[in-house]
Order: C-alpha cells, then sequence, then structure tokens
C-alpha cells in the first residue's frame, strides 16, 4: 500500500500531461485536488483491514523500505489536506499556467510522501531533493522578479542544506556502513559516539534546520514565503517546509537520536531561540505574508522545542501541533490571498476595515490568528497547552515560561495585524471592495471549520491519541 | 412555647426596619408607629422568654455553619436588657428626632440593629455570630451617616476603627473554628496554649472594639458631636457595651479556659486600666456636653474589662454588674444631654449654665445618674465599682491604684459638668427655656429610678441577672448586700469621693466658675501639653493609623507606577528595539543569510562540544 501513495500523484502527472496544453490547463488543477482528496481518504484508512488484506493479494515494488505509522499517516493525510487547499485557492486568480501548476503540485506531493515513508536516509535525501526542486520551481512559476529572487535564495540555501546532508550522509555510511535508521540508531547506542558521527550530526542537524527554517537557518524563508504566488506560499509554508524540514527532524529525534540527550538539547535550543526570534520579527513587519512567514518560524519552534524533549507525550503535542499549525496558518495564508487580490496590496500600512468589507476573510482570520496564539477553545490552545505540560513535565521549566511568554508576543503581532487589516476604519480607495471569491473563502471556510472543530472536540481527539498509545 | 419563637426577636424588628424603608416620607405617625410596634414586641418577647432555656437548629450551611440560636439564662439576661434599652430610646427618639430630615432611616436602622443584635446575642454558632456582628458594622456606619454630610468622616472613622477590630474578631473565629473542630459556641472549651492565646487575644480585640475600649475608641467622641443624640445613647452608651461585654464574658468564661494570673489576664487588666484613666482624662477636660460623655462611655467600659480580666468570680460579677449600670446611667446621661440641647439648643457648656431651675426633672435625672456614675453610695455604680475595686486590688495594686485615680477623674469631671450645665448664672437667652416633653422623661426616670434601685436593692440583679451566669464557678457566694464587703476599700472610695468634692470647690474658688473647676488640673505644668496634643489629636490612633496607611500607599503608589512602566512603557520599547533590530538585520543578502546558516552551525558545534 505505501507504493500507492508514490504511484498514485507520479500516474497524476502522467495522465494531465498526456492531453495536451490545451485541455491540460484546464483539467489540471481538479485532477490533482482528485488525487490529492484520495490522498486523505487512503490516509485516513490506511490502518485498516482492508489495505492489509489487499497487500497479499497485490504486491507492489519498494514494499520493504516504505512504511506507514500513526505518525506519517497524520502526515500523509495533512498533506492531502493542504494540497487540495493549495489547489482550490488556485482558482481565485486566473493562472494560464495552471497545467504546470497542477503537475508540480503532485510532484511536490510525491516528494513529501516519499519523505514520510522512507526509513533511510539515503532515500530521504532522494525525496528531500525532489520537493525542493519542484518548490523552487512552484515559488517562481510566474517568473516575475520577486519570486525569482526568493525562489533563488530558497535555492542557494537549499543547495547549502543538500551539501551539509549529503555529507553527513556520507560520514554516517563510511562509518557505519548503512544508512538505514535503525542501523544508525543501534550504532548510536551501542558503541560510544564517536567524533566522526557527532560532526555528521552536527552537519545533519544543520542541514535539517535550513530545510525547517529555523533560526538561524532562517534567513530564505520569509523572501520565499511573501514573493510566492497565493497558493504556493500556502503550500510552503503549510506542508512543504513542515514535511521537509519539521517532520524529518521529528523522524529523526524518535528513531535516530532517541537516546542522545546532547541532540535533544540542540534541538530544543533552536526551537526556543525560534520561538522568541521569530516572535519578535514578526512584530514590526508591515507585509502581510512575511508576518506569516515569521509566525510560521516561531510556530515551528514550538514544534520542535515540544519533540525535542524526547517524552510521549513532548512528541504528542508536537505531532497535534504540526496539524493544527497546518491547518490555521494555511488559513492565515488564505486570507492573506484574498485580501491581496481584491486590494492589489500585502502592505498592512496601506490596508485597514476591511472586516466591513470581507466578514469571512476578517472572520476567519480571528479564528486562525486565535488559534495560532493559543486561545482557549481553538485547536491551537490544546496543543499549545500539551506542549508546555509536556515541558514542564519533564522539568524544562524555563522553556515552558519561554513558551507561555511567546504566546504573549503572537497575541501581540496578530493583534496588531488584524487591527491594521481588517478592524479600524475603512481605508480610503477601499470602498468598493467585495468579499474573495469561492476559491478563497471555501478553503479558509473548511480551515477555520477544522480549527474550531478539532478545538470543541478535543476529548475525542484526545481519546483517539489514547487508543493510539501516544499519550 | 415553641422553639421557633427564638426568630422572633430578630425577625420581626428586621422585617418592620425592612419595611420602614416602604413608608413614605409624608406619612404622619406611621414611622413612629412601626418604631414603638418593633421595640416592644421585641420587648414582650424578650420578658417572655426571661429565664427560659430553647435551643434551635437549622442546618442550612455546611461546613457546620448552622442557623444555631440558644436563649440561656446569660443571652436572656442581655436580650432583656437591650430590648429594654432599645424600646425606652425609641420613645426618646419619637419625639427628639421629630423633624429631623433622616427621621425615616434612623429608624429602620434602629430596628435593624436591635434585630442583629439580637441575632449576635442568641447566636450560638461562630459563624452566625460573626454574621450579625458584621452586619452591625454596616449598620453602625447607615446610623453614624444619618447625621448629614459632616458626619461622613466619622462614619468612616468608626467603620475603619471597628473594621479592624472585627477584622481581629474573624481572624479569633477562624483560628478558634480550626483548632476545636467545631463552631458551636457552647461546644467550644479550649485550654490557652499558644494558638489558643492567640486565638482568645484576636476574639477579644473584636470584643472590647465593639464596646469601644482603647484603641478603637476615638470614632466615639467624634460621633457624639455628629451624629444624632439617641445614636449616642443607643449603641455606644447602652448596645454596643452590652454586645461587647457578653462577648468579652462568654469567651472568658465558655469558650477559653481562662485563669486568674493568666499573661492574657494581665493583658486584659492593662488594657482595661489604660483606658480608664486616659480616657477620663480625656473627660474631664471636655466644653461640650456630649463629648465629656463620650470620654465617659469610654473609660467606664475599661472598668468592666478591668473586672473581667481580673478571672476571679468577684471581679466578673463586678464587670457584668457594671456594664449593667453603666448602660442604665451613660443612656440616662446621654438622653439628660440630648434634653438639654433640644431645649438649650446647644450642648456647649461655655453657652449653658443655671438650667437647673427651668429643667428641674431633667436636672433630677442628671443628678441621680451622674451621683452612680460617680460611684456615690448607696447608687449602682457604687456597688459594681467596690466589687470591680476588690476584685483588682487582689490581683495587684497598681489596677486598683488606676482604678481609683478613674474614680477620682470621674466624679471631678462630673461636678464640673453639672455646676456648668445647670447651676451657676443662667444665660439670657435661656430665659424661657421649658422642661422637655414627657416622652423625652420618662425613659430617663425610668431608668434613673432603675439606678436607685440596682443600688439599694443590688441583690435583685446581683441573684437574679448576673450571678448565676458564673454558676459553679461562684461556689455558692453572694456578693449582694446593702453594706460592702469590703470596710476599708468602701471608706477609701468615699474618701475619694470628698477629695473629688474639695478639688471641685478649690477649682471653683480659683477661677469662679463651674466650668473652670479643673483648670489646675488641666494647665498644670507637664499636662498641659500633653492635652493640647490630644486635642489636636496626635494620639488619635486613627490619626496614626492613617498617616502609616497613607505612607505605604504612598510607596505602593510608586511600585504601582514601576510595574506599569515595566509593562507599558520598558516593554513596549524592548520588543520595538528588538524587533526593528531584527528587521533591519534581514538585509536581503544570501551571502549574509548562508554566513549565519554556517555560523548557526558553528554554534551548535560549540553547544554539542560543550555538553559531550
Amino acid at each position: 500500500m505505501p507504493a500507492l501513495f508514490l504511484l498514485i500523484p507520479l500516474l497524476g502527472v502522467i495522465i494531465i500531461n498526456l492531453p495536451g496544453r490545451k485541455i491540460g490547463n484546464r483539467m489540471a488543477v481538479w485532477a490533482a485536488l482528485a488525487v490529492a482528496i484520495i490522498q486523505i481518504g487512503m490516509a485516513v484508512t490506511s490502518g485498516s483491514m482492508v489495505w492489509q488484506g489487499l497487500a497479499q493479494v497485490v504486491s507492489l515494488p519498494f514494499g520493504a523500505s516504505l512504511q506507514i505509522d500513526l505518525f506519517t499517516a497524520v502526515v500523509l493525510a495533512t498533506t492531502g489536506l493542504i494540497a487540495a487547499m493549495s489547489l482550490i485557492l488556485d482558482k481565485n486568480a486566473e493562472n494560464p499556467r495552471s497545467l504546470y501548476f497542477g503537475s508540480l503540485v503532485l510532484v511536490t506531493m510525491m516528494g513529501m510522501n516519499g519523505v514520510v515513508m522512507v526509513r533511510d536516509i539515503f532515500s530521504l535525501y532522494v525525496f528531500l531533493e525532489i520537493t525542493a526542486v519542484a518548490s523552487f520551481v512552484l515559488i517562481s512559476i510566474n517568473k516575475e522578479r520577486d519570486p525569482l529572487e526568493g525562489a533563488f535564495k530558497y535555492f542557494v540555501m537549499s543547495a547549502v542544506a543538500t551539501v551539509l546532508i549529503l555529507a553527513a550522509i556520507a560520514i554516517l555510511l563510511l562509518t557505519v556502513g548503512s544508512v538505514g535508521f535503525k542501523a544508525v540508531a543501534d550504532n548510536l547506542s551501542a558503541g560510544g559516539v564517536s567524533p566522526q558521527v557527532i560532526v555528521a550530526l552536527i552537519l545533519f542537524i544543520a542541514g535539517l534546520s535550513i530545510k525547517a527554517g529555523l533560526i538561524p537557518f532562517h534567513a530564505w524563508l520569509p523572501d520565499a514565503y511573501s514573493s510566492a504566488p497565493p497558493a504556493v506560499s500556502m503550500l510552503l509554508a503549510g506542508i512543504i517546509t513542515k514535511v521537509t524540514g519539521v517532520y524529518t527532524i521529528m523522524r529523526l529525534i524518535t528513531d535516530v537520536f532517541s537516546i542522545s540527550s546532547i541532540m535533544k538539547t540542540a534541538f530544543m535550543v533552536l526551537g526556543a531561540v525560534s520561538i522568541v526570534i521569530g516572535a519578535l520579527a514578526a512584530m514590526r513587519q508591515d507585509d502581510f505574508k512575511r508576518m506569516l512567514a515569521y509566525s510560521s518560524i516561531s510556530q515551528v519552534g514550538y514544534i520542535i522545542l515540544s519533540a525535542g524533549l524526547g517524552t510521549p507525550l513532548g512528541f504528542a503535542a508536537a505531532l497535534l501541533h504540526f496539524f493544527n499549525h497546518a491547518t490555521f496558518k494555511s488559513l492565515l495564508f488564505v486570507n492573506a490571498a484574498a485580501v491581496e487580490s481584491r486590494s492589489g496590496t500585502r502592505q498592512m500600512s496601506r490596508l485597514g476595515g476591511l472586516a466591513s468589507k470581507m466578514p469571512i476573510t476578517g472572520g476567519t482570520s480571528v479564528v486562525g490568528f486565535l488559534s495560532t496564539a493559543g486561545v482557549p477553545p481553538l485547536s491551537g490552545f490544546w496543543s499549545k497547552l500539551l506542549i508546555v505540560i509536556a515541558l514542564w513535565q519533564a522539568g524544562a521549566y524555563f522553556y515552558a515560561v519561554v513558551a507561555v511568554l511567546a504566546s504573549i508576543l503572537t497575541l501581540a503581532y496578530f493583534l496588531i495585524m488584524q487591527r491594521r487589516v481588517f478592524f479600524g476604519k475603512l481605508r480610503e480607495g477601499l470602498e468598493s471592495i467585495r468579499e474573495a471569491g469561492a476559491a478563497a473563502v471555501v478553503p479558509s471556510l473548511i480551515l477555520a471549520g477544522i480549527t474550531v472543530l478539532v478545538g470543541l472536540l478535543f476529548p475525542l481527539v484526545l481519546l483517539l491519541m489514547q487508543s493510539q498509545g501516544l499519550i | 412555647m415553641s422553639d421557633m419563637m427564638l426568630l422572633f426577636p430578630i425577625f420581626v424588628p428586621v422585617f418592620l426596619g425592612a419595611v420602614m424603608f416602604l413608608v413614605p416620607g409624608k406619612a404622619k405617625w406611621v414611622k413612629e408607629a412601626l418604631l414603638l410596634i418593633g421595640t416592644a414586641v421585641t420587648l414582650v418577647v424578650s420578658i417572655l422568654f426571661f429565664g427560659k432555656n430553647m435551643d434551635f437548629v437549622l442546618p442550612w450551611g455546611g461546613f457546620g455553619m448552622d442557623l444555631s440560636l440558644k436563649l440561656y439564662q446569660f443571652s436572656s439576661f442581655i436580650l432583656l436588657s437591650v430590648a429594654v434599652f432599645a424600646f425606652l430610646i425609641a420613645l426618646y427618639s419619637v419625639v427628639s428626632m421629630k423633624g429631623h430630615e433622616q427621621a425615616k432611616k434612623f429608624y429602620a436602622y434602629m430596628l435593624l440593629t436591635l434585630g442583629f443584635v439580637s441575632g449576635a446575642v442568641l447566636a450560638n454558632n461562630l459563624i452566625i455570630l460573626l454574621f450579625f456582628w458584621e452586619g452591625l458594622l454596616v449598620l453602625l456606619f447607615a446610623m453614624i451617616m444619618t447625621g448629614g454630610k459632616k458626619a461622613s468622616p466619622t462614619a468612616v472613622k468608626a467603620l475603619v476603627l471597628n473594621g479592624v477590630a472585627d477584622l481581629c474578631l474573624l481572624l479569633g473565629v477562624g483560628i478558634t473554628v480550626f483548632i476545636s473542630g467545631t463552631a458551636a459556641m457552647d461546644k467550644i472549651n479550649l485550654p490557652m496554649d499558644f494558638w489558643g492565646s492567640f486565638a482568645f487575644a484576636l476574639m477579644m480585640i473584636g470584643a472590647i472594639g465593639k464596646a469601644g475600649s482603647m484603641p478603637f475608641h476615638s470614632w466615639i467622641p467624634d460621633a457624639a458631636i455628629d451624629a444624632p443624640l439617641p445614636f449616642m445613647a443607643l449603641l455606644p452608651a447602652a448596645l454596643e457595651k452590652l454586645l461587647g461585654i457578653y462577648l468579652l464574658t462568654r469567651i472568658s468564661l465558655d469558650l477559653f479556659i481562662f485563669q486568674p494570673g493568666s499573661g492574657m489576664s494581665i493583658a486584659m487588666m492593662t488594657i482595661g486600666a489604660v483606658t480608664i484613666l486616659l480616657a477620663v482624662m480625656m473627660a474631664l477636660i471636655q466644653k461640650n456636653f456630649k463629648r465629656l460623655l463620650s470620654y465617659h462611655a469610654i473609660s467606664q467600659v475599661g472598668y468592666m474589662i478591668l473586672g473581667i480580666g481580673t478571672a476571679l468570680p468577684i471581679g466578673i460579677v463586678g464587670g457584668l454588674f457594671h456594664m449593667i449600670n453603666n448602660a442604665m446611667y451613660k443612656s440616662a446621661l446621654f438622653l439628660t444631654g440630648g434634653s438639654v440641647e433640644k431645649q438649650a439648643g446647644t450642648t456647649d457648656l461655655e453657652k449653658l449654665g443655671g438650667l437647673g431651675r427651668k429643667m428641674p426633672i431633667t436636672f433630677t435625672c442628671f443628678f441621680i445618674t451622674a451621683a452612680a456614675i460617680s460611684g456615690v453610695p448607696p447608687l449602682n455604680g457604687f456597688f459594681s465599682k467596690e466589687l470591680i475595686f476588690e476584685g483588682a486590688a487582689e490581683s495587684g495594686l497598681v489596677f486598683y491604684i488606676v482604678a481609683l485615680l478613674g474614680a477620682f477623674f470621674t466624679a471631678a469631671s462630673f461636678l464640673k459638668l453639672g455646676h456648668a450645665a445647670f447651676l451657676g448664672k443662667r444665660r439670657t437667652e435661656h430665659d424661657n427655656v421649658r422642661e422637655a416633653p414627657w416622652p423625652m422623661l420618662v425613659p430617663m426616670i425610668i431608668i434613673a429610678a432603675g439606678c436607685i434601685l440596682f443600688g439599694v436593692y443590688n441583690a435583685l440583679p446581683l441573684n437574679n441577672l448576673i450571678q448565676p451566669v458564673l454558676g459553679a464557678k461562684l461556689g455558692g457566694e453572694s456578693f449582694a448586700g446593702i453594706l460592702p464587703a469590703s470596710w476599708l476599700l468602701a471608706g477609701i472610695s468615699v474618701g475619694v469621693l470628698v477629695l473629688a468634692l474639695a478639688n471641685h470647690f478649690f477649682g471653683v474658688k480659683r477661677t469662679k466658675s463651674g466650668l473652670g473647676a479643673v483648670d489646675h488640673i488641666h494647665y498644670a505644668p507637664g499636662l498641659k501639653t500633653v492635652y493640647k496634643w490630644a486635642e489636636l489629636r496626635y494620639f488619635d490612633p486613627y490619626n496614626i493609623g492613617m498617616v502609616i496607611v497613607g505612607g505605604i500607599s504612598k510607596v505602593l503608589w510608586w511600585v504601582d507606577r514601576g510595574i506599569d512602566w515595566v509593562y507599558d512603557k520598558f516593554t513596549v520599547r524592548l520588543v520595538n528595539i528588538l524587533s526593528l533590530g531584527i528587521r533591519k538585520a534581514h538585509t536581503g543578502s544570501h551571502r549574509l543569510y548562508i554566513a549565519w546558516a554556517l555560523g548557526g552551525m558553528a554554534l551548535l558545534a560549540v553547544l554539542v562540544a560543550v555538553l559531550i
């Protein structure tokens, strides 16, 4: 079954490119959307007996090297969800390159699916590169100046990351003799940590930190997020960097570095620094999407901090925040796209009072930022609460206090954003503005609904997590 | 008689008091009728109750906070006294408050006060006691406020001073309930270990604060000037003394094991002695009828605390006897002051004089009650004071001497007061002053007659009201009798009275006026300065407390500013500076960004190296 997650997107790319450009432009996005929805369905049912039975009948290639556990399934479902939302949002603006867009989204999906399912470091690297290359093109798909600059920075930093990761893999291969997660982990736990392995790990962490956008490896991220087309920046912020960076780190922490307290400390420091500096940087941004980008850095810091704890509760909280962040941050990017498409600007100093003209966008934005800041009863409150509890239980009091105080900063910069964009007096020149089209409103309603529902039905989520042995 | 009846003396006055607020302002006699009915019903009920034993328990509160009322010998005696005074003073105020714009409110508060005092007296649960006690604090404030705008600082002062005392009571009750594990008063009997003494001291402060002892006294002289006169006769003169001393006796006799010669006993006697002396010294130099009386209201409470503080049966009996006697003559004295004010238009002694001929009944009542408070035999004050003297002499000579000094100054100040108000030359503007109307005279006459009765036939109150309170502790002894037990002490007391008389004649001869009779003490070297400072309120605990509180609040204000600054200015500026700095650091140069990433990796390496 895992192979299907690679084969279906690949098949999708081939199919939409067969009929030629004209028809392809019209149907590509819809076909990709269908693939994304199939992926959600498959991911949600991945634990069921049907697939196991099917696996015994039909045997597909790579069966052994790809695996799906609960963590993987959650990420696969989230990937499908965010990709679907991004594809809908793409319909918000006239996109002459729909065929390319649809194909590239499918490629990134395939790359991400690979990243989450593989269980050895080298394959991980291959799928990371597939995703990254598709992302460069996606950012600069319109061949405009700013996106090209953003894509270039991403490209350069990614190249650095690639070098670091490849070097690390090479060293590991030399010393350990294998790149499978289990083999490396066993080697780390068995015979004392050799200096070479330490160097490899530092290189690996630095490379993944670039991918995840952790401070101080983050600098490409605001440029790339803010300059990319709306649907792309949402995909990028919502899922691509999360999977390539954050998921990979979480996976490696649990499967590979699980013994090393040094690695945990390193990740927790990185996480805490990202939380604080990301939040501080978001405070004085004028560009709507750039502010969201810094906010993403800050929120990723929470996930890494919690996962870095290495406790089961910390990991569960991180996983939950991973999902929640994907939904509410994508929601805010959808809203940013809606505002930009109607007003023609992302400068918050030129916006104001939009809530009266765009009630759905303004309203869902309130849901999004309150959830990000961790206000009950929204989903973000619960995951942040779990993170703080996990930190406190593990005795990481200082980090717990940092996490709580940074929530205040989060609330502060989002209140500034909300006031400058949606509340207050309507700015001159914006009188004729209308609510965004269905392509923007539908994803924002879906994502806001998920945010609210996960918050309200949190007891069920907790039960689910309990039944899966996560907490 | 059903035990439910115990609710009557609480709910009848409270209900009628609530109804009072609904009476239209213009309706004639309705509010007066309500007041008289309310107090009369309570009086009748308490007469019926007298000498009975009743228990009423309504477990409504959980945590042991039952509405538990208990009527027994002591509480029925206090309840009866309260009801008598409330009725007589109600009768008096119907006339004296006539035409007063706040009369309706005053009557309503009076009825509510009566109900709450009944509740506090009947309460057999410390929490319920506390409820009624704190309700009285509010009513006290409200009653002083009926004196008009000028009374509000005094009302606040009374609220703060009594509030502090009540807070102590609250803490004391809390500790007591915690140690003993029950709030039922008849089940508590705690030894005086560390926490026991602590709880006792706190509850004692609450009790004597209500009775108006030092240092919770300083609102009383101010209220004498600002509040309506019936208020003074009702609360500081009568009900508060009854209630405060009642609680003091309860905690000393029942709730705690209070031994003679213990530290608490000496502390209580010291408070009593200091209160006697300082307050009477202040009373001596007052030049206002009501203010002079109010200082005596403080001073007399000192005798009761001294008596009960001895922890000897004779002292406790004396203190309780003095409590009832004081309530009688002090309220009657206030009533005579009220008559003078009503008829002559002032209570300023410099403007009074020679009223004795114009108001013979008032003067006669004044004469009897003043003699009673001064301890002239065979009036009631003489006998209760003799009992306290004996208890004090047995406990410590110094307490006896202070008590004796207090008697001397009491006599001297009443000689001065009587002389200045009723004798001497009458002012021309008072030529047309007439005797007060009968509803004002009747209460005075009844109480003055009571003073004679309780003196001459002291077996009546002692054997029937007071000695049963101590019960077995007394060992069958009786202190009743037309002749005092100790001829020596009685002789000394009479000698002191003669000295006071001599002092009076000396002073009158020296200054040629009744008002100046004590000027040689007032302006004696050394005392003169102290008196000046006292009159400037340098020693007023309220003022001292307010200065301290003012200082603290100023400091806290600055602390608050500081915290505000940290929140509103410092944090915002810091965040802004950091935020702008981070924003500026992102120049857009990818070389710089790569450098950051590599630098970050280096730091990571250092971190790992350090940790390893």
